[in-house]
């Protein structure tokens, strides 16, 4: 059921775009932490780029973890050993997973640092806040990497997976934006689960905060089995 | 459940007459087993079957007796495999590769590999992206052959190599026979699967046309057919006047072809003992002769 073999091939394959991702975020978020208290700053940058990075990752390393090795014919090779599909999809998915966890507990423990370090002094409710807006983060850019990941066993050619996975992602991010430009668009808040990672509740600690994040861990659940079982099940070109 | 590879009734409907249809086919252990057809006869779809990759349609294939679908990654550890296209994973040199897979085998025992290298003068510390074709297939082989598996899938294994490195590939096909593994391998090329296989079947347009038995090849038919050439046109024709089985007759050479039978071959050379004879050949009858006329025939129209 499990390869370590192939989860150091994972590892290997993806590691390059992770660190960049996660160098780049700590960098700005240190910065950012360095600078100004989460109430001022922090807000604006964790409405704006984190689900940015979260969509490039999950768009990215989503259609690498299956669908480029069928469309490539490489999964070939994985499946000709004692390496089956079950493993495949365990291993996949747990690098994916594994992988958004590590990168947000790392924003997360490098934002507390320097916001503890700095002139200002973040005290313990602040730096609860800021654990609480990585674990949302954690959570939106899981809902991601399940739909991509969906899409990515779904189809064969890397060309669809980008373009449903991919752009099924881009439109949640990009319609929070187009419903700022007036009343007419603002219904579009509401076909986002973008929304559903709410900064301002979630800092204001408002009554049900958790809930919003809660479905997305359901819809990041419910994508993930979606695209097992029909990984498991369709016939590959190989 | 004595057989090594039985696929029953197997059937994959792509439409437009693609696919497989109804195909039956037993392999015993031990044995060499060819598979020959035109491109798009569908080889490739019956690998991919016995791989796992595919699931039938209706019918069932199975290995040492567990199915090739629902069992597909326990079978896999009696399996060596090279595929009809071969891409490999993103690593750097061929020795990467091999370590590679020899992980996911989870074995680290790779005494067979450098004697493999060897044969095959093969560099596997040379990046596997500027790898030529042959380059690329060789290290295929040698990563199929490199596992103790006792059964072989070879999909179209040989495409590629030269002249050399085939003979390498039969030998070895030959030596791995007389350890007992058994291959079952694919070829678009009719008479590439001669020199190795014990029996071949003939696919067309996803239906077998025909399995044949190698020894009923290459010299050791029982009947076998002679091409004659007389001097004189009469003698041409005082031959044809002899009860001979004809099989082609050329005129304007005196030639003709006749098919004799190891047994009668003494009446023959009684025949020809008092006719100018200019000479006498043997031809063999290849499996490339026999499937293209076997591929005409079936297309309705003979051809010799």
């Amino acid at each position: 059921m499990f390869s370590a073999a192939l989860m150091r091939q994972t590892i290997r394959e993806n590691a390059a775009l992770w660190t960049v991702l996660t160098a780049v975020q700590c960098l700005m978020i240190a910065t950012i932490g360095w600078t100004a208290p989460i109430a001022a700053a922090g807000v604006a940058y964790y409405n704006m780029l984190p689900g940015i990075f979260a969509g490039i990752y999950a768009i990215t390393i989503g259609n690498r973890l299956i669908c480029a090795k069928v469309d490539r014919g490489t999964l070939a090779y994985v499946l000709s050993t004692p390496v089956g599909r079950r493993a495949v999809v365990g291993v996949q998915t747990s690098f994916f997973i594994g992988s958004l966890a590590a990168m947000y507990a790392l924003t997360a423990a490098v934002h507390s640092v320097a916001a503890v370090l700095s002139s200002y002094g973040a005290d313990a409710s602040q730096v609860q806040a800021i654990v609480k807006l990585n674990l949302g983060l954690f959570l939106l850019a899981l809902a991601f990497s399940g739909i991509c990941f969906a899409a990515s066993c779904w189809f064969n050619l890397s060309k669809h997976t980008i373009a449903i996975g991919g752009g099924l992602v881009c439109a949640f991010l990009l319609f929070p934006i187009i419903a700022m430009f007036g009343n007419n668009f603002a219904f579009l808040r509401h076909l986002t689960i973008v929304t559903l990672y709410d900064v301002s509740d979630i800092m204001a600690g408002a009554a049900g905060w958790g809930w919003p994040l809660a479905a997305l861990a359901a819809i990041a659940a419910a994508a993930y089995a979606a695209g097992a079982v029909v990984f498991l099940r369709k016939d590959l070109p190989l | 459940m004595d057989h090594t590879i039985e696929i029953s009734g197997l059937t994959k409907d792509y439409g437009d007459s693609r696919g497989l249809f109804d195909v039956d086919l037993t392999v015993e252990p031990g044995q060499v087993f060819g598979l020959v057809g035109i491109n798009g006869s569908g080889k490739s779809t019956m690998i991919r079957h016995l791989m796992g990759f595919l699931h039938p349609q209706s019918g069932r294939c199975s290995i040492q007796g567990m199915d090739c679908w629902r069992r597909a990654a326990e079978l896999k550890r009696s399996i060596g495999y090279v595929p009809g296209e071969i891409a490999f994973p993103d690593v750097k040199t061929g020795f990467d590769f091999f370590n590679l897979q020899a992980g996911y085998f989870g074995k680290r025992d790779q005494s067979r590999l450098h004697d493999l290298i060897d044969r095959f003068r093969l560099d596997a510390s040379a990046p596997l992206k500027r790898m030529s074709k042959g380059m690329k297939q060789k290290t295929a082989i040698v990563a199929a052959f490199m596992t103790t598996a006792p059964i072989l899938i070879l999909d179209e294994g040989t495409t590629g190599l030269d002249p050399l490195m085939q003979k390498v590939f039969t030998d070895l096909v030959r030596e791995e026979k007389a350890n007992g593994r058994t291959m079952f391998m694919s070829s678009h090329m009719f008479d590439e699967l001669e020199a190795s296989c014990d029996r071949v079947a003939f696919l067309k347009r996803g239906r077998v046309i025909e399995v044949v038995d190698m020894s009923q090849f290459n010299g050791d038919e029982p009947v076998k057919e002679y091409k004659i050439e007389f001097n004189q046109p009469q003698d041409y024709l005082a031959f044809l006047s002899r009860p001979f089985s004809v099989s082609r007759r050329q005129e304007h050479l005196n030639q003709v072809s006749v098919q004799v039978a190891d047994l009668a071959v003494a009446d023959l050379f009684a025949a020809l003992a008092d006719l100018d004879v200019r000479f006498i050949t043997q031809v063999p009858r290849t499996l490339a002769r026999h499937f293209i006329q076997k591929y005409y025939e079936t297309e309705g129209h003979p051809h010799v």
